[in-house]
């Protein structure tokens, strides 16, 4: 499981105290992070600003979710995960602020499994604030894998 | 409006444009959360929702577009995409019983 999820996710792919001044200088931030780690074609930064216009990804507790449209999907490599925490909150529109986002790239189904890890520090708000004032890329990636475990068993 | 039986519900599909980031991200706790009731979540473009759907959740500004894709199918619209009252009442309702309001 940790296999799939470190290519998912890797450490190269992670940045803290990212300036981005406002929403779509943070989506294109997200989205050049994935081309830079080689996921997705330089064409899918702007597919993720037209999703974001369309239907917020903002997801609650200060995180949003950028990502492609369906349209964009051909432009995507590899599934891959970009996670940027930005130096101050960047506003996200009807009162969201956003401190962190997780930027998608994904053909495949391959990062469901993160993604309900996410919804699920999202749900917990001790976790989530964890999570917002994470300073290390190590803690960011731990909090973000942390939990298939103790819900497999509960 | 209408309503479904819970214990009809064998699989759900969560609905969005891209089935890339918000759509997957509750389709995965769904799954999580249900997977000990015999529900199948899962999740698919608008313009490709499964004909073996028997319910499907769907943000609100999707919902017209889902009901014109499948027009026979049950739809539960929500507005947040992490603990919206309209999907915590499904979850609610597939593990007590019940029916759930389309």
């Amino acid at each position: 499981m940790s296999e799939t999820r470190d290519g998912l996710l890797a450490e190269r792919a992670v940045r803290i105290g990212v300036q981005a001044a406002d929403k779509d200088a943070a989506v294109r931030a997200c989205g050049e992070l994935l081309v830079e780690i080689g996921a997705v074609e330089d064409g899918y930064v702007a597919a993720m600003l037209v999703r974001e216009q369309e239907i917020s990804t903002y997801m609650g507790e200060g995180v949003a979710i950028p990502h492609g449209t369906n349209a964009g999907r051909a432009l995507v490599l590899r599934d891959a995960l970009a996670v940027i925490r930005f130096a101050e909150p960047v506003d996200w529109g009807d009162g969201a602020q956003v401190v962190l986002c997780v930027g998608i790239a994904a053909v495949g189904e391959g990062h469901l499994d993160i993604l309900a890890d996410l919804a699920e520090v999202l749900l917990d708000p001790e976790r989530a604030e964890a999570l917002r004032s994470a300073t290390e890329i190590k803690d960011l990636i731990r909090l973000l894998e942390s939990d298939g475990e103790v819900e497999a068993t509960a | 409006m209408s309503t479904v039986a819970a214990s009809a519900i064998k699989k759900i599909v969560v609905a969005c444009d891209a089935g890339m980031g918000s759509s997957v991200m509750l389709a995965g706790h769904l799954k999580r959360q249900l997977k000990n009731h015999g529900v199948v979540v899962e999740h698919a473009p608008v313009s490709a929702i499964p004909d073996d759907a028997d319910l499907i959740l769907t943000n609100i500004g999707l919902a017209d577009r889902v009901r014109a894709s499948a027009p026979d199918k049950p739809v539960v619209a929500f507005q947040i995409f992490l603990g919206d009252p309209a999907v915590e009442k499904v979850v609610k309702a597939i593990k007590e019983g019940g029916a759930i309001d389309v």
